[in-house]
């Protein structure tokens, strides 16, 4: 690392601690702190209507649950198309407190940062015990026993008289410090909950990036008999990444039940695993920068193609059907597109975009 | 001079400003109402004929000034069929402050209920599910529920049966809330002395073939099949029944099954789905089909020839159904209006709650009168029956009211 830790204009690590800091560099560290302020003051200058506020709120628990997919998939180098269910299992843990005790009971209405670490570790238990055939399962045998978790999910919940059979389980509104969190504040009080969360989990997969328990996730992906070698346990790694997947969908879970005052069995389909998948592919695999890009790409994409949707629908009914096809084709269409051009995702336009300025005014 | 001039262009001021203020009252008031559908996605097949009768019917009541000078604008919003999407439509009609809501799909009805709730909006779904009155006051369903469908059917089969004992039935359910409705309505009504025996209830898949299941049915004696799912699923069991010369030629005959269905389960659409394996098919509906010549029916092709929309639309039930939701909800503000009150979520709540007995609305596209009271939110109570003959449906008898549905009630 350079002495000035203003202007690095290249690479130049003297120790192992230096190469693993968060910010390389305090022009790095100054850009995410306005970055950050910018994400917390903006709803305060900007009026945002409702329906808008949901769509990023709901990009923020994407974010949260790609993490998690992402640690599994991209880290630890384990194909996952069950995220979903995991990320189910976390908005049914709450759920289940709405069915005992009531959607309005304090528990959940009061203490709901607790309801939300709680289903946050009942989706780490479900990825520890679905991760277990990961030690003796590989590639494409491991994917199919995440869908046959996202399956028996499926199944379990749209059959279940206690979960209603997959109808809607009602959630009540919160409390805060001033009160009751009525409708005109529920999308503006959830995105700064959500923020929160999205910052301090964002941070701690950067962190746990850092330690021995983050490398091996690594070494396992890229060789895990080499990895055995060097003392890391292999079987022991895979069910731990399981659960820290788990646990990242099981808050994605809890924060979508209580954004949406509701939980509802649509919403964590096979499809939406795919979803979490695509997001996390096209952001990139492997990147922090990946999970945070990846859905709002995915979801930013699909609200417009629901625009043009709903104008070819509405407008040209003769091709009603081709509207109807319009988001899963241009959906698979930006994936196989990512695939073929970018496998790395957006997150690596980011990386070049930094490379030239960490360089400029030399090229290389 | 110039003093004179100041005053005239004051005068001319005030002149004009007294003008744009007649004129705002001239113009009336806009009354906003929101509708959130399958435009696309699954059901859509329903949704864009519905779509397009709610959008004619306002557009007919501007351009008539049913309500005077004042204009009814409602918003027409894509779901496909999606409860996230449903619900982000409703926060952005609700931020367009909306008097009325007119929702689709049984799921998202179920899920938003709590918003209706809170929001103190009456809410007029497509979808029939009695559940959704449930843990509800807000919520009306414009004809009767899927359960007083399937009862009513039940009712219709035990009273024509022409064989000895007890009829056999089976229930053909889609796998979900609405599919399963009426299962356990349709037992109660058994428990209290309706006279048919259920034999099964199936809940289909996307299977394509139904034989196994049919022989199954057969080899239990099954001798009529009441369906309460969408069009494609019946169409492929009745081509399946077809291929295996299951169908009864004549209603109840011997060897045969008589295949019934309800609202979303028949229909024109099905006839073009399923062909000729249609033929004989039992529905029932509180609607007046195209078939059935009447004021009504004439409107409605009046109206759909008006702006311009072709016959298949024109005759399509689900046309029909978008109509009548944005007749009520007119009726609701025309009668608050008559009696000088505000158009408010209130008011036309009020006005809603206060359609019966005399009061009853007659808006010709059904076959029977819209009652809501505090006790009974299910709109048009009464169904006719219809069945599908060389590819058109026809009505069979006088339409009829459940009378199990009283009794379980």
């Amino acid at each position: 690392m350079s002495e000035n830790r203003w202007l690095a204009t290249g690479n130049f690590f003297t120790s192992y601690k230096a190469e693993q800091r968060i910010f390389l560099t305090h022009v790095d560290r100054l850009i995410f702190v306005c970055f950050l302020a910018l994400l917390f003051a903006w709803p305060l200058v900007f009026q945002v209507s409702n329906k808008y506020m949901l769509v990023i709120d709901s990009i923020l628990i994407a974010i949260i649950a790609v993490y998690g997919l992402n640690l599994l998939t991209g880290f630890a180098g384990l194909i996952s198309i069950g995220h979903a269910a995991f990320v189910g299992v976390g908005a049914y843990s709450v759920a289940t407190f709405a069915r005992i005790l009531g959607g309005d009971h304090m528990l959940l209405t009061h203490y709901w940062p607790l309801m939300i670490i709680i289903a946050g570790c009942v989706g780490a238990v479900f990825g520890a015990i679905v991760g277990l055939p990961s030690l003796r399962l590989r590639h494409l045998y491991l994917v199919i026993a995440t869908l046959s978790f996202q399956m028996i999910f499926q199944w379990t919940i749209n059959f279940s008289r206690f979960y209603d059979q997959g109808q809607s389980i009602a959630i009540g509104r919160v409390f805060w410090f001033t009160g009751k969190v009525v409708r005109k504040q529920h999308y503006f009080f959830w995105y700064y909950v959500i923020l929160v969360f999205a910052v301090i989990l964002g941070f701690t997969v950067r962190n746990l990036l850092r330690t021995k328990q983050g490398r091996s996730l690594v070494a396992v992906r890229d060789n895990d008999r080499a990895a055995d070698a060097m003392g890391i346990h292999p079987g022991f790694t895979k069910v731990y990444a399981f659960a820290l997947s788990g646990f990242y969908a099981g808050v994605a879970g809890a924060l979508h039940a209580y954004l949406w005052r509701g939980v509802g069995f649509e919403s964590f389909t096979l499809h939406h695993s795919i979803s979490y998948l695509a997001m996390a592919i096209v952001g990139g695999l492997g990147t922090l920068v990946g999970s945070i890009v990846g859905p709002v790409a995915i979801l930013m994409l699909d609200l417009q193609v629901e625009n043009l949707a709903e104008f070819v629908g509405h407008y040209l009914t003769a091709i009603g059907d081709v509207a109807t096809a319009l988001r899963p084709l241009s959906f698979g269409l930006v994936i196989v597109l990512f695939l073929m051009f970018e496998p790395r995702g957006i997150a690596n336009w980011w990386r070049i975009i930094r490379t030239y300025f960490k360089l400029w005014p030399f090229r290389y | 001079m110039k003093k004179k001039q100041g005053t005239i262009i004051l005068v001319a001021l005030s002149f004009l400003l007294v003008l744009g203020f007649s004129t705002q009252t001239l113009a009336g008031e806009t009354y906003k109402m929101g509708l959130s559908l399958a435009i696309t996605g699954p059901t859509s097949d329903a949704g864009n004929p519905y779509s397009k009768g709610a959008e004619d019917y306002v557009r007919y009541v501007n351009d008539e000034k049913l309500l005077g000078d004042d204009k009814l604008v409602c918003f027409i919003r894509d779901d496909a069929y999606k409860t996230e999407n449903t619900k982000r439509n409703l926060e952005d009609f609700l931020d367009e402050e909306i008097v009325f809501y007119l929702n689709y799909s049984t799921g998202s009805t179920m899920a938003l209920k709590q918003d209706f709730e809170e929001e103190k909006i009456p809410v007029l779904p497509a979808s029939f599910h009695a559940g959704n009155l449930i843990d509800s006051n807000y919520i009306f369903l414009p004809i009767a529920s899927y359960s007083s469908q399937a009862v009513g059917l039940a009712e219709y089969v035990a009273a024509n049966h022409k064989g000895s004992g007890k009829p056999k039935v089976a229930l053909f359910l889609h796998p979900s809330a609405f599919g399963r409705g009426p299962l356990g309505d349709v037992k109660k009504a058994i428990d209290v002395g309706l006279g048919i025996e259920l034999v099964e209830v199936v809940e289909h898949g996307k299977d394509l073939d139904n034989t196994a299941m049919l022989k199954r049915l057969k080899s239990k004696g099954v001798q009529y099949v009441i369906s309460q799912t969408v069009q494609p699923p019946v169409a492929t069991m009745l081509k399946g029944a077809q291929s295996l010369g299951m169908i009864a030629s004549t209603y109840g005959e011997a060897g045969k099954i008589t295949f019934l269905g309800c609202h979303y389960a028949g229909g024109p659409d099905l006839v073009g789905l399923a062909g000729s394996a249609a033929e004989n098919y039992y529905w029932t509906t509180s609607y007046k089909l195209m078939t059935a010549k009447g004021p009504g029916t004439e409107a409605q092709f009046a109206l759909a020839k008006r702006y311009g929309r072709d016959d298949k639309l024109a005759n399509s039930p689900n046309y029909t159904n978008g109509i009548m939701v944005v007749q009520v909800a007119v009726e609701a503000m025309r009668r608050a209006k008559t009696k000088g009150k505000k158009i408010t979520r209130a008011n036309l709540y009020e006005e809603m709650l206060a359609m019966n007995g005399y009061n009853a609305y007659y808006p010709l596209t059904t076959v029977g009168p819209v009652t809501f009271s505090k006790t009974d939110r299910e709109g048009v109570d009464t169904l006719q029956l219809y069945v599908a003959k060389g590819g058109v449906f026809y009505g069979v008898g006088l339409p009829f009211v459940s009378e199990y549905v009283k009794k379980i009630k």
